[in-house]
């Protein structure tokens, strides 16, 4: 095998022989970011959520000191996990685990762990902002109807700060899609690992490295645009029907008016 | 005759910080009154509504719901507040729900009724509030008048005992008012118990039967509108009656 002299010749001999390594590291890529923001997600939701939880009165002392240890532990795993690099934190954790306990992760589990509780760090301050920026109102409207805190976290509060949150959720999403790449350090075999060793076997760094960057690009975009549409769906319709028959109703609301036409074609 | 005052209110005050808004606060509610509590803005007024309601916790006194005492730490407040609904000044309506979900979603959630039901129950007090028509918009939909009178429906929808509205016509234009308060007549026409926190002295004068003035955290004349609207006895009700009746 020899390889083309030009650039786009070399590109497509490239994808011709190392094709599904460059597939098989987006395909990693994707399932540790997509994996990762997702639970994340999770965790950062049930952080957030305690973390947002008042104070009541009726609690007995034992209650309001559990509850202000178990803010007080949340409280430091946000600041720890926010304010270290991700690639520290996968050594730390992935050589630490065996080193201090004795535990011996796979490396894709231990990369799922890690994009996991990082994006989790980011999402409780998300869910928390979104939280605390649902008008009170919402919550003494349901509260005035006699709903618990916990229905009205579910029922009011949670949908709405949701969707406030979607954009961040996106955000995360593609910053979990680029920043995988430091997990190579402790040898995932995800996108930037993959295009390395394909870049070395014929010293076409410049050529593999545009594949790679169009990849990236494409995931991003592609997932950039999907959220987008699900925050569209998510707001629902801009207008409504009027739920009648009473002709009166229509001078108000966006219903059409029923054509006068069709009964002189009768 | 104690056992037709559903609500009596002792002693009762509350300050924040050391700002007294409420200082022994003393009066009782029976059975199908229409109570309208007036007076300039910042008299505590609305803090007394809401404390009725225990969005604020009273710092001293006791608020007696059927000769028990709403205060105390045993008591079930969720339980306690779909029995005495509220109606605020900015509706409240929630966001995230068409205006039938925002009636439907009390009963179903709290009262645990089925959903068929809870469904038949809010189109009924939509109707009644005219606004059965537009049960499929969001709440962001609709004019200030439209929301209120869902607010209404809301809390009608939880059937409960008394309902207090805080300043409900504050955020709206005339017109809107007119079609508020019309409601509200109604309802006070057909018994329910209802404590008003309101600017509208002719709604008060007309409407209610129980009418308490109040300034600077304290109740200073009560009684039955002719007496308060016709005969004041204290000058600082005189005065701040002719402010209002001119206007």
């Amino acid at each position: 095998m020899s390889l083309p002299s030009d650039f786009f010749g070399r590109m497509v001999f490239i994808l011709q022989n190392y094709g599904p390594s460059f597939l098989a590291g987006a395909g990693k890529t994707m399932a540790i970011a997509i994996v990762g923001t997702l639970i994340g997600c999770v965790i950062g939701f049930a952080v957030g959520i305690i973390q947002t939880t008042p104070e009541s009165k009726q609690d007995n002392l034992f209650k309001k000191i559990l509850i202000k240890g178990i803010k007080f532990i949340l409280n430091v795993y946000v600041e720890v996990f926010r304010g270290t690099p991700m690639m520290v934190q996968a050594m730390f954790i992935f050589y630490g685990s065996s080193a201090l306990f004795g535990i011996n992760m796979s490396i894709v589990f231990a990369s799922y762990f890690i994009v996991s509780i990082n994006t989790g760090a980011y999402m409780a301050e998300t869910v928390r902002g979104g939280i605390l920026s649902i008008d009170p109102g919402q919550t003494e409207g349901a509260k005035a109807i006699g709903m618990t805190h916990y229905q009205t976290m579910l029922n009011v509060i949670m949908p709405q700060a949701l969707r406030n949150i979607m954009p961040q959720i996106g955000n995360n999403l593609i910053i979990n899609i680029k920043d995988t790449c430091v997990l190579s350090v402790i040898g995932v075999v995800e996108l930037f690992y993959a295009t390395k060793g394909v870049a070395g076997a014929y010293y076409t760094y410049f050529e593999a490295f545009t594949i790679t960057m169009i990849i990236y690009f494409v995931l991003t975009f592609t997932c950039s645009r999907i959220l987008r549409h699900w925050e569209k769906k998510m707001d629902g319709p801009d207008s409504y029907d009027l739920a009648t028959t009473d002709t009166l109703a229509y001078t108000s609301g966006m219903v059409k008016f029923p054509d006068p036409k069709e009964k002189e074609d009768k | 005759m104690a056992e037709s005052n559903v609500l009596k209110i002792r002693h009762l005050s509350k300050t924040f910080g050391t700002n007294v808004v409420l200082r022994d606060i003393d009066f009782n509610v029976n059975a199908k009154d229409v109570t309208c509590i007036i007076g300039a803005s910042g008299s505590g007024k609305s803090t007394l509504l809401r404390c009725i309601n225990l969005l604020e916790t009273p710092t001293t006194g006791e608020i007696l719901y059927h000769d028990v005492d709403i205060t105390d730490r045993k008591m079930n407040v969720p339980e306690y507040r779909t029995r005495v609904g509220m109606v605020f000044q900015n509706f409240n309506l929630f966001n995230n729900m068409t205006v039938l979900e925002n009636c439907m979603v009390g009963q179903v959630k709290v009262l645990k009724k089925d959903k068929e039901e809870a469904r038949k129950k809010a189109m009924m007090f939509l109707e009644k509030v005219g606004m059965a028509p537009y049960i499929n918009a969001k709440p962001r939909q609709l004019s200030g008048g439209q929301k209120q009178r869902v607010a209404i429906a809301r809390a009608l929808a939880m059937e409960p005992e008394i309902l207090l509205f805080d300043e409900p016509t504050s955020a709206l234009d005339p017109q809107m008012v007119g079609e508020v308060l019309a409601v509200m007549r109604t309802l006070a026409k057909e018994g329910l118990t209802m404590i008003i926190v309101t600017h509208e002295m002719a709604f008060a004068r007309d409407v209610s039967n129980h009418v308490v003035y109040m300034a600077g955290g304290v109740i200073e004349e009560e009684g039955a509108p002719a007496d308060i609207f016709g005969n004041p006895q204290k000058n600082s009700t005189k005065e701040f009656l002719t402010r209002f009746m001119q206007g």
